[in-house]
């Protein structure tokens, strides 16, 4: 149990909710390879996936994606993807109630499932929906964990593209509910995370929960992106994101009312990249950013006060080469974030568990995250890979909290460390992973960082899966 | 709302769009033009006038008709079965019409190649031009060029070689001399037969030194 003065216990609650409903939003969602497009162009996963290590996509990959998902021919556009997956905490003991901290520690579990509907429509217009089910989404008070189905990523495109030998035009429009969800090159927020990784319920330290570069805003909104892809050199994408309601309330079907992001007014994003290709050799470098004015409470947007207002700005490179059968990747994703606090939860007193008094609650709060990831993929059979994270930010009184496992009582929001991944894949249907993720640091500390005596490292997780999609 | 007017728009325009056959990147429609597929479709990787960036790829430019065409239908009919063809060309090909075929080799045929880079040592290369020109007496191995032509451009069914990607070339002569991967070409099991590594890395390295003519 945590202690607060009395009068600012509310709002520091809803100040701690909000952030755990954004972590929930932020969390990777498992979005990865479509064999419906296989289908769609005959081809094998490799000629767009690099290497066959989903969702990274290929130079051919990208140019699939920009043009709309219409390139082949119409085919069934259904497809499946399910997860198995075991993880194992390295410290169970440092808990309270390890059966509920740690419920399904070192279990295999059937994880989550999805569904996606994918494919060309017409000539120009393509489109990819994923609709995910987590089989441990929640767990109520007796500890059943229960599944839940809702949407997942939708990017529905127009596009059209004029070429020839001295131009290269693709332009585009993107309807989609996740800011990046449309981008193409594998350091975007909603496309650099391991995929795939548990559900929340099943393991609460593995990949999944290590911080990635991304946008406050989350997925479940809805955005409508134009872009332009200029002689493959240029790529320019503006666009803006709004409440998913209405019309378009689809594209956050499924999920709690109590979870959506809920906006106020249109939201900016933008995308500005540079690429070159040479020889097996792509680079890109790239920047992008978003303002997003994020209602505190989903079910109250009566109230403009309690608006978090977040600008992120980020800034990536990656380079692939591509040279059968040997793929390398190196990536590096670097986002700053500001939150201008609403004012309700700004500048509150807060006390510790010894009934200290601590700082004020911060009016603005800073994130930065990086993440750097290197693979490489023989054969499109034997892959690996070695990712650093790093979050540093603002200490902020509103973080702390000395709850046991999860808690943070330097109430500083930083997570460092690394994840090795080895694979292998059989056929391109199937691939076996084996994850650890290494914490340096957790919450801000690297020892004690709960207060009650757990260490960064007791949070390790070896995380084994076997994902299948067809 | 602004936002919910776009999407319908949006909505509309996909409608609209529903067919664009000058643009079209739909690989099953025999209405598509071969010149409209070759610029919307395979300039993705052999590039718009058949120079590719990528060596995982086969320029096309100035490649014989006869050739490019016994290609198509080979991955068209699945008779080619190397990696490099199933992998990308089987699926891409398998709806285009005799019609479609004859005009992506034309295509291809009338585009001028672009010089390529040399890569590899000037010893190498040497080896590789004594090879293709005169062939390795000792290994029963005829001169590449007596087929390919003596500039590399090819005739008829035997495809142009001069200023291919190196490790194209040098995969596909490995395909030939390992495997039954490629029917239409067993008479280049016999050729690439008594090729060592050193030999194949060493003509590939010159047929793509060799400069357009």
């Amino acid at each position: 149990m945590h202690r607060t003065t009395p009068l600012f216990g509310t709002a520091l609650r809803r100040l701690r909710r909000f952030g755990a409903a954004l972590a929930l939003l932020l969390l990777p969602t498992l979005a990865a390879a479509v064999p419906t497009f296989a289908r769609q162009t005959g081809q094998n996963c490799q000629a767009c996936h690099a290497g066959g290590q989903f969702p990274e996509l290929t130079a051919y990959g990208r140019l699939f994606k920009l043009t709309g998902y219409t390139l082949g021919s119409r085919t069934l556009p259904l497809s499946g993807m399910a997860v198995l997956s075991d993880s194992r905490v390295a410290n169970t003991t440092k808990s309270d109630d390890p059966k509920a901290d740690f419920a399904k520690n070192d279990q295999l579990l059937f994880a989550t499932a999805s569904a996606f509907l994918a494919g060309k429509v017409t000539d120009n217009f393509g489109a990819f929906v994923q609709i995910t089910y987590d089989n441990y989404a929640s767990q109520s008070d007796d500890g059943h964990f229960h599944g839940h189905t809702n949407i997942d990523n939708v990017d529905l495109r127009y596009a059209d593209r004029v070429v020839d030998a001295n131009r290269d035009i693709i332009w585009g429009v993107s309807a989609n509910n996740n800011p990046s969800v449309s981008d193409v090159w594998n350091t975007a927020a909603a496309w650099m995370q391991y995929v795939p990784v548990p559900s929340p319920g099943s393991s609460q330290f593995v990949d999944g929960n290590s911080p990635y570069p991304g946008f406050a805003a989350g997925g479940n909104i809805a955005g409508l992106n134009a872009y332009l892809f200029w002689n493959q050199w240029l790529y320019v994408e503006a666009g803006g994101y709004r409440s998913a309601t209405g019309i378009a309330s689809f594209m956050s079907a499924g999920v709690d009312r109590a979870e959506k992001t809920r906006l106020q007014g249109t939201n900016p994003y933008w995308r500005v990249a540079l690429s070159h290709d040479w020889g097996p050799n792509s680079l890109m470098v790239g920047t992008s950013g978003m303002h997003a004015k994020v209602f505190d409470d989903p079910l109250d947007t009566s109230d403009p006060s309690t608006l978090h207002r977040f600008r992120d700005i980020g800034v990536d490179a990656q380079y692939q080469y591509l040279l059968d059968p040997h793929v390398f990747t190196a990536q590096v994703a670097y986002t700053r974030e500001r939150q201008h606090v609403p004012a309700f939860l700004a500048d509150q007193p807060v006390t510790d568990v010894n009934g200290n008094d601590l700082p004020n609650t911060n009016v603005f709060d800073r994130t930065n995250v990086l993440r750097a990831k290197a693979s490489y993929v023989y054969d499109a059979h034997y892959g690996g890979s070695i990712a650093f994270f790093n979050l540093t930010g603002t200490t902020d009184s509103a973080f702390y909290d000395p709850t046991r496992v999860v808690g943070n009582v330097s109430a500083n929001p930083g997570v460092r460390g690394f994840t090795y991944e080895a694979f292998y894949t059989p056929i391109q249907y199937v691939r076996l992973g084996l994850q650890y993720t290494r914490y340096d640091k957790f919450n801000g500390a690297s020892r004690n960082y709960d207060g009650a005596g757990r260490n960064a490292s007791d949070n390790n997780t070896l995380f084994f899966y076997v994902w299948a999609a067809y | 709302m602004n936002a919910e007017r776009t999407f319908a728009l949006l909505v509309l325009l996909a409608a609209v769009g529903c067919a664009n056959t000058p643009r079209s990147r739909d690989t099953g429609n025999p209405d598509v033009a071969g010149a409209t597929l070759a610029a919307q479709v395979c300039s993705n990787c052999h590039g718009v006038t058949g120079s590719s960036r990528s060596p995982n790829f086969p320029n096309l430019a100035a490649q014989q008709p006869a050739y490019l065409t016994a290609q198509l239908e080979g991955f068209r009919t699945h008779s080619r079965t190397d990696p490099a063809g199933f992998e990308y060309m089987w699926g891409l090909s398998r709806h285009l019409t005799d019609g479609q075929i004859h005009e992506l080799a034309t295509y291809y045929a009338a585009q001028t190649p672009q010089p390529q880079r040399r890569e590899g040592k000037a010893e190498r290369i040497a080896a590789g031009q004594q090879i293709f020109e005169h062939g390795l007496a000792d290994k029963a191995v005829p001169p590449c060029g007596s087929c390919h032509g003596t500039d590399g451009a090819g005739q008829a069914a035997f495809p142009r070689l001069a200023g291919q990607h190196a490790d194209y070339v040098a995969k596909q002569l490995t395909v030939f001399q390992r495997t039954n991967q490629r029917p239409e070409g067993a008479v280049m099991k016999t050729v690439a037969h008594s090729l060592s590594s050193d030999d194949i890395a060493a003509v590939a390295a010159y047929v793509q030194s060799l400069q357009p003519r």
